[in-house]
């Protein structure tokens, strides 16, 4: 029998409909990314704004002003992009946009549920945190590609200051590696069945708090935006649509670390109940984490810069090799002195 | 060569490293030659060895590709200045290029190297760190004093005289 | 997976692209990105050779791991000659750095 061409019709409708298109486009693909990172941005709005005693977005619907980022997401969209004449237009445009897809290249790796895992790589953890170096060098080429003094100050404050807390953010991952005996992340949940990572890790998951809102740029870190000084720091020729991916980058970045953290540090999606609640567990303990970081915001002032540099040099990364002898003896038991 | 993986990734590399050498702005030629380490980090997955690409990536784009973008900036000509020239050794250099393509390239379709196998247990991650760590662990050492000496190094070399 | 040979294909045509940089360019930087790729260009082929051997072996990934680590602060300490050299004489056309003095 001669085998007839396949129907290409019938061959995009198969693959429309599989399994893993399904999970790349919808969830926790492209659109649930882009969904949820414009109601971080209202939502960091709003916890900011209750923080410091304001009201925050409110007019844009009914319930607390939900759809103003939505509202900012139409305005930016069809402004006008105003790119200055001397800089550099190839890094300008495509800096902040390979800032999204690194964004969204992190949050396939994050095991939400057993369903719904996009990638299971063996090396999970290890691709993630090599991802998350990238962005140093995406931030210094945008800042030196807007060919202005305040922006390229930005970038090299951000590069200093990412590339430094680089190090503590993988030494703290590495006790929970030794705890649960691999890389992939969906045996480091699995490894949780018998207790959560954060309390042997105590030490391990405060530092990878500190240093993943450092990776972040948000406040106390937020020493390459600093607004009173250089005006939004790399960020600050950025018009229209390119602001919105930058923002956008932030968010999504934040979205993943603090799913990170939620998937090694709080057992993932483990909880109590039915086996199909494990998507809604990871989402919430998610989210618990997000808000965390989002009050920070309120709380704390900014770092100096050479208070930056030192305690991410010093204090973290000898904490951090503390924290690693610490969970060798938990692991083998004081006798192995 | 019936990879279409293979193909993509190894043509990235190819070109991101052809790039590299000869763009005209050094900014351009140093993201180029990031892509093309993004390219050797693809073809390490390809063969198996997924934790040294998280390496490649993490240690030449993350570290070394900043490095030398910083120094670019720092010191590499002006934004529109005039490239430099080509030095006189072009022809040699273009005779001894021509050479490598055609090795390679006649190696390509050859079938010089027979006989490949699934990985199995021999490309495991467990193996590959009881391997360092048993039988490369005084290495490992010697490596920390080399990162200490080079570190002594850049900061004897980047310390300004005291005027 | 794709026969030994292409991949020796693809070390072999970027240590030929690195040796042309490194031999026909004037900027240090640029040699500097040529000495960077057949660094990697012999790390592809460690890597290929270990694990397409019959049978596969690690210590490819064992040794392209210390050359990775050993490439990373050659090109550190290499970048903070160039801007010194870059100091002292404003410029880093290889062809002009003649003097040891210095």
């Amino acid at each position: 029998m001669v085998d007839l061409p396949p129907d290409p019709i019938q061959m995009t409708i198969a693959m429309i409909t599989s399994p893993l298109f399904l999970k790349v486009a919808i969830f926790p693909g492209l659109t649930s990314i882009g969904i949820i990172a414009a109601i971080l941005t209202w939502l960091d709005r709003k916890i900011t704004a209750r923080v410091q005693l304001r009201i925050g977005p409110q007019y844009v619907s009914p319930f607390g002003g939900i759809l103003q980022s939505f509202a900012d997401l139409i305005k930016l969209a069809f402004k006008e992009l105003i790119i200055p004449e001397k800089a550099d237009r190839f890094f300008f445009i495509l800096a902040p946009v390979f800032g999204l897809v690194l964004g969204a290249g992190l949050i396939a790796l994050i095991p939400f549920s057993p369903e719904t895992l996009i990638s299971n790589v063996e090396v999970g953890l290890p691709v993630f945190l090599a991802f998350v170096t990238l962005s140093p060098t995406l931030v210094l080429l945008a800042g030196w590609s807007a060919n202005s003094k305040y922006p390229f100050i930005g970038g090299l404050r951000s590069l200093f200051q990412q590339t430094g807390y680089e190090i503590p953010l993988w030494l703290s991952s590495i006790g929970v590696v030794m705890l649960a005996g691999s890389f992939n992340l969906t045996k480091i949940v699995q490894a949780q069945s018998t207790g959560w990572f954060i309390l042997p890790q105590l030490l391990g998951a405060i530092i990878f708090l500190v240093t993943s809102v450092a990776e972040q740029e948000r406040i106390p870190f937020d020493l390459p935006e600093a607004e009173p000084e250089i005006i939004m720091g790399w960020q600050a020729e950025y018009p229209g649509f390119l602001f919105l991916a930058a923002q956008g980058a932030g968010f999504v970045k934040l979205y993943a670390f603090s799913a990170l953290f939620a998937t090694i540090y709080l057992g993932g999606y483990l909880g109590p109940g039915p086996q199909f609640l494990g998507l809604f567990w990871s989402l919430f303990k998610t989210t618990i984490m997000i808000v965390l970081v989002i009050l920070l915001r309120g709380a704390f002032g900014r770092v100096r810069l050479d208070q930056l540099l030192k305690y991410g040099w010093t204090l973290l990364l000898g904490l951090a090799i503390i924290n690693i002898a610490i969970t060798y003896f938990l692991i083998e038991g004081f006798p192995a002195i | 060569m019936t990879d279409p993986a293979f193909l993509v990734v190894a043509a990235v590399t190819i070109i991101g490293a052809i790039m590299a050498i000869e763009a005209r702005d050094l900014v351009y030629g140093a993201a180029a030659l990031g892509i093309s380490f993004l390219g050797i980090a693809g073809l390490f997955i390809l063969l198996d060895a997924t934790y040294v690409a998280a390496f490649q990536i993490s240690v030449y784009i993350g570290a070394v590709v900043v490095l030398i973008l910083f120094t670019v900036m720092l010191v590499g000509p002006a934004k529109g200045e005039a490239p430099m020239e080509h030095k006189r050794a072009s022809l040699f250099a273009a005779v001894l290029v021509s050479m490598f393509l055609g090795i390679g390239g006649s190696l390509a379709s050859a079938n010089a190297f027979p006989g490949v196998e699934v990985c199995g247990s021999g490309c495991d991650l467990q193996i590959l760190s009881q391997t360092l760590l048993n039988n490369y662990g005084t290495q490992l050492e010697l490596l920390s004093f080399v990162l200490v000496a080079a570190v002594i190094g850049a900061l004897t070399l980047a310390k300004t005289e005291k005027a | 997976m794709e026969p030994l040979s292409s991949f020796f294909a693809v070390s072999i045509i970027l240590l030929g692209i690195g040796i042309y940089g490194m031999t026909t360019k004037r900027s240090a930087i640029r040699i500097l990105f040529s000495v960077e790729l057949v660094y990697n260009a012999a790390n592809l082929n460690i890597i290929a050779f270990s694990r397409l051997r019959n049978p596969p072996i690690i210590t490819g990934q064992v040794i392209v791991l210390f050359s990775i680590s050993l490439a990373a602060m050659e090109a550190a300490v290499g970048l903070a000659i160039i801007i010194l050299a870059f100091r002292i004489n404003a410029d880093i056309d290889l062809r002009k750095l003649t003097k040891l003095k210095g």
